[in-house]
């Protein structure tokens, strides 16, 4: 049976999470900052849980947010401990798009401190609107 | 309150403080979300706005799990925190600050939490917020030792606290931080 995707409509202070199974496509984008943060990604955390069951896949996971408070960061560094974890033991491949406003250096440096803190491959990627 | 309670004494110490905005009650994510929209609307440097959003979204957080008075929120099927958010301005600061009763040996912690911050410099905040994000404290569950360093690293100045009713159970703490109002050229 093939796996169902994951989304979640953006709010004033979720982002939109759109997870597409087949193309092994993860997005995540808009503002977080959830004050029950634990409760809010569990969801995510149980599709990803699932979703990296089957080994080999070749994944991008895109991050583009423009917002995000420390509880939140403290989850996304839980997703990339997962996908690093699924790397070396899974045999998957991995690739983190990390896109951020020109001009934004926090969110620039936060994408830094990521690419500082676990093994995966992200790229940092300015935009422009 | 009185039926006659006159806001005079809140308008003058607004205005003698330069608070351009101040909440007392429940503190829910609606109305985080409309802070947020008037500091974009206020700010026409939009970096500046976003890091004095994440100053309040921070202490929100503290005043949300930790405020040791309640009220029941009917959207949200539980109690929240309650305490009051203000923003304050100098010519060149803007100052943000939260405060919020609590439980007393919380408010040593955070104070002393907040002196440890305090002291070091940026490579240190730096490695601490890393080492702190991968191993939260124990009496840190819900996170906020990491707002405390965020904010200190988002603002480039030392958090101010003061205390009031330290006597008793519950007594008040204010937690305070400044941001300039133009971003350092580097």
């Amino acid at each position: 049976m093939m796996m169902e995707d994951f989304y979640n409509p953006p709010d004033h202070f979720i982002p939109e999470i759109r997870f597409k199974a087949d193309t092994c496509e993860l997005n995540i984008s808009g503002e977080s900052f959830h004050e029950y943060s634990v409760e809010f990604y569990q969801p995510v955390f149980d599709w990803l849980h699932k979703f990296l069951e089957i080994p080999n896949k070749t994944i991008t996971m895109n991050f583009k947010m423009t917002y995000f408070n420390t509880n939140t960061s403290r989850r996304f560094l839980e997703i990339f401990d997962l996908l690093e974890d699924y790397e070396k033991n899974k045999g998957g491949r991995v690739t983190i798009n990390w896109y951020y406003k020109a001009h934004d250096v926090d969110m620039k440096e936060s994408g830094e401190e990521y690419m500082a803190d676990t093994n995966l491959t992200i790229n940092l990627i300015p935009y422009v609107n | 309150m009185e039926e006659k309670f006159s806001n005079y004494n809140f308008y003058s110490s607004f205005r003698e403080n330069k608070i351009s905005l101040a909440f007392q009650g429940m503190i829910s994510q609606d109305l985080l979300s409309l802070i947020g929209l008037s500091l974009r609307r206020k700010n026409d440097n939009e970096m500046i706005a976003r890091r004095l959003f994440g100053l309040v979204i921070e202490l929100a957080q503290n005043i949300y799990h930790y405020s040791t008075e309640k009220a029941y929120s009917e959207k949200d099927k539980k109690e929240v925190g309650v305490g009051i958010i203000a923003i304050g301005e100098t010519n060149e600061h803007y100052i943000v600050c939260s405060g919020n009763r609590m439980d007393s040996k919380k408010i040593k912690l955070i104070s002393e939490r907040c002196d440890y911050i305090n002291q070091l410099d940026e490579e240190g905040l730096k490695m601490y917020y890393k080492d702190q994000r991968r191993n939260p404290s124990v009496e840190d569950s819900k996170g906020a030792g990491l707002g405390l360093i965020d904010m200190v690293r988002k603002s480039g100045n030392p958090l101010t606290y003061i205390i009031n009713d330290s006597d008793k159970p519950n007594a008040f703490l204010t937690l305070a931080v400044k941001i300039n109002k133009t971003l350092a050229t580097t």
